[in-house]
């Protein structure tokens, strides 16, 4: 995933482009629905309907469009009749492969929402704050990772922490073992956080951007000190943004196939790789997609965060300006 | 490319207002040397492997434990350009990223432009059902799109592929182009008709021109996120169609790690260029401004 998932962005000021003229003629507001139609479509058509007949395929209809699908599988499960059958569910679900794959994809997901928040905050404070050369080639730096495709990054940084990379070359210079993280869990959030942080960075730094010098100044000048202005005046100014990449990241991270396939080992892996080999090497495809459910679901309950941080932005929007 | 260079940076407060006396100033000095390492720390972080594997493009022989190769070659160069399916790959990645940048701006342009100018029924549901194809996790997506793909004949085949990389780029092609078109100031259109210019000349000639810069931005990153994408044509395409991202995967695997660095610094080259193109507008805020969904 490079720019793709990095990539949305909702339009600057949505609140005001109605244009003056615009707003009474219906006939002008239906045409504009009518030329807004086309992406919802190709959406509802390749993600919406593909999402419902997995569901519906994974609960035991095999049938209609899954009839191919299932003529390719290994083995299905099907429904008795109308009555949807869990037993992909419980065959998935029950397996011990699935149980510790879900683990280290929760883990891998958590500790590299955390590892990027964090370092994502360091450098666009230490730059908005300094307002240095340093800090501004810092935040530079960390925004490299978007102009390389993710099979590069996630290629290089495996030969990278290999037993004969950089990294434990480097310590066998000074007489040090240091571990190899290629092929391991480590390695997989290292290609992780490698490939999240610049959105973050980017994101927040303009979210501290959008505080205004006079507030930080006001808090100074009452006696406040660095680090308590920082944590009652920046970070709850900030709060969205970070809200933001702390789910994107967390999505992105949890369906990503490329950087764990790269880095990661064999077995236990996260379950993107789970998924692919599901499908495509076990032809499993109904397994797959409880697996993909399974996603989805983790997904869902991040997308609401999403939603609820959004909801509350537009309600204090008037008193943020 | 700094993220703040552009965003009309404001002058820092006072950061450094430690109390004079030697106590502040050894707490500077070790500030500094503090900030210094994890700036290193960081440069090795994210450059190191991009550095690492540009050497070893370039390496003949490298025993372990050297940080640098013992003898050098271009033999690689010459190897990946003759005996790897390079030149085959980079035109499909090319014809495939081209056709669905395309496809997506005729379908997405004009629904940009509808979102961004107008305050029609359900735009708050189109924008929020758009960005939905982006809360999915990948994988779990391509997987659904593929059983989809089975029922309509559409695994293997080129349509298949460009339709999966089209879909990678509908939240780009129409938030990034309709937040341009809803900057664009409403006075100047007025201006212009009054001047007496009909509907088609404003759009041409104030509109678009106006949103241009918005509008390239989402071509480009659309076209980048389609020549890069690897999951998806690999699920889709794979063995029919290997693009240049997805030939990376077998590649690691079956030639000589060499092979593999030149084919990757190879893939970088179209991302780099492009992105530096439009790295003022990307980092100006087309990307970052107003993210939030209102």
């Amino acid at each position: 995933m490079t720019a793709t998932d990095t990539a949305p962005a909702a339009p600057a000021a949505p609140d005001k482009p109605v244009t003056p003229s615009s707003g009474a003629r219906s006939p002008r507001r239906w045409s504009m629905l009518f030329m807004a139609s086309p992406p919802v479509l190709l959406v509802l058509v390749f993600v919406g309907i593909p999402i419902v007949i997995g569901i519906a395929f994974t609960l035991g209809y095999t049938g209609g469009l899954n009839s191919i699908a299932s003529m390719l599988s290994v083995s299905v499960y099907t429904a008795n009749g109308w009555m949807p059958s869990l037993a992909a569910y419980g065959n998935v679900l029950s397996s011990e492969r699935f149980r510790s794959d879900l683990g280290v994809t929760i883990w891998v997901t958590v500790l590299t929402v955390a590892i990027v928040l964090v370092l994502a905050w360091c450098i666009a404070l230490y730059a908005r704050l300094s307002g240095g050369r340093l800090g501004k080639m810092l935040s530079g730096i960390a925004i490299i990772p978007l102009f390389i495709p993710v099979v590069i990054g996630a290629y290089a940084i495996r030969q990278f922490y290999l037993n004969t990379g950089f990294l434990v070359s480097l310590g066998r210079q000074f007489g040090i073992q240091l571990p190899s993280w290629s092929y391991h869990t480590p390695g997989i959030v290292i290609g992780q956080v490698w490939v999240s942080l610049p959105f973050a960075v980017l994101l927040i730094s303009s979210g501290l951007a959008a505080v205004p010098n006079a507030l930080i100044d006001a808090a100074r000048d009452a006696g406040a000190s660095l680090g308590r202005s920082v944590w009652s005046v920046m970070v709850p100014m900030t709060t969205i943004p970070t809200v933001i990449v702390a789910t994107f990241t967390a999505v992105g991270v949890m369906g990503s196939f490329t950087v764990p396939y790269m880095i990661g080992p064999t077995s236990p892996n996260m379950l993107g790789v789970t998924l692919q080999a599901t499908f495509v090497a076990y032809l499993r495809p109904q397994d797959a997609q409880v697996i993909a459910v399974v996603l989805f679901v983790l997904a869902a309950g991040i997308g609401a965060l999403y939603v609820w941080a959004n909801a509350r932005a537009s309600r204090s929007s008037a008193v943020q300006l | 490319m700094t993220a703040v260079e552009v965003q009309q940076t404001p002058t820092a407060p006072e950061a450094a207002a430690a109390p004079a006396g030697t106590g502040g100033l050894l707490r500077r000095v070790l500030g500094r040397i503090v900030v210094g390492v994890l700036a290193v720390v960081l440069l090795v972080f994210i450059l190191g492997p991009l550095v690492w594997m540009a050497l070893v493009a370039f390496s003949k022989r490298w025993k372990a434990p050297a940080l640098l190769p013992q003898s050098w070659t271009l033999d690689a160069w010459r190897n990946v350009f003759t005996t790897t399916p390079l030149g085959h790959a980079f035109m499909l990645s090319l014809i495939f990223a081209v056709a669905a940048t395309l496809g997506s701006a005729l379908i997405c342009l004009p629904a940009a432009y509808a979102i961004g100018r107008s305050n029609f029924p359900g735009r708050r549901v189109i924008l929020l059902g758009l960005f939905a194809t982006n809360a999915f996790p990948k994988m779990g997506l391509f997987t659904s799109i593929a059983t989809l793909f089975y029922g309509l004949h559409l695994m293997n085949t080129a349509l298949g592929v460009v339709i999966v990389q089209l879909l990678g780029t509908v939240v780009i092609m129409t938030w990034i182009p309709s937040a341009a078109f809803a900057a664009v100031p409403p006075s100047l259109i007025e201006a212009a008709r009054d001047a007496g210019a009909g509907p088609l000349r404003v759009f041409f000639t104030v509109t678009l021109r106006l949103a241009a810069p918005g509008i390239s931005v989402a071509l480009i990153l659309a076209f980048l996120a389609c020549f890069d994408e690897a999951q998806g044509s690999y699920l889709v395409g794979a063995p029919t169609y290997i693009t240049m991202p997805t030939q990376m995967y077998s590649l690691v695997e079956n030639y000589p790690e060499q092979a593999a660095a030149v084919f990757a610094l190879v893939l970088t080259v179209p991302s780099v260029l492009l992105l530096l193109l439009v790295r003022k507008h990307v980092m100006g805020g087309h990307l970052a401004e107003g993210f939030q969904l209102r």
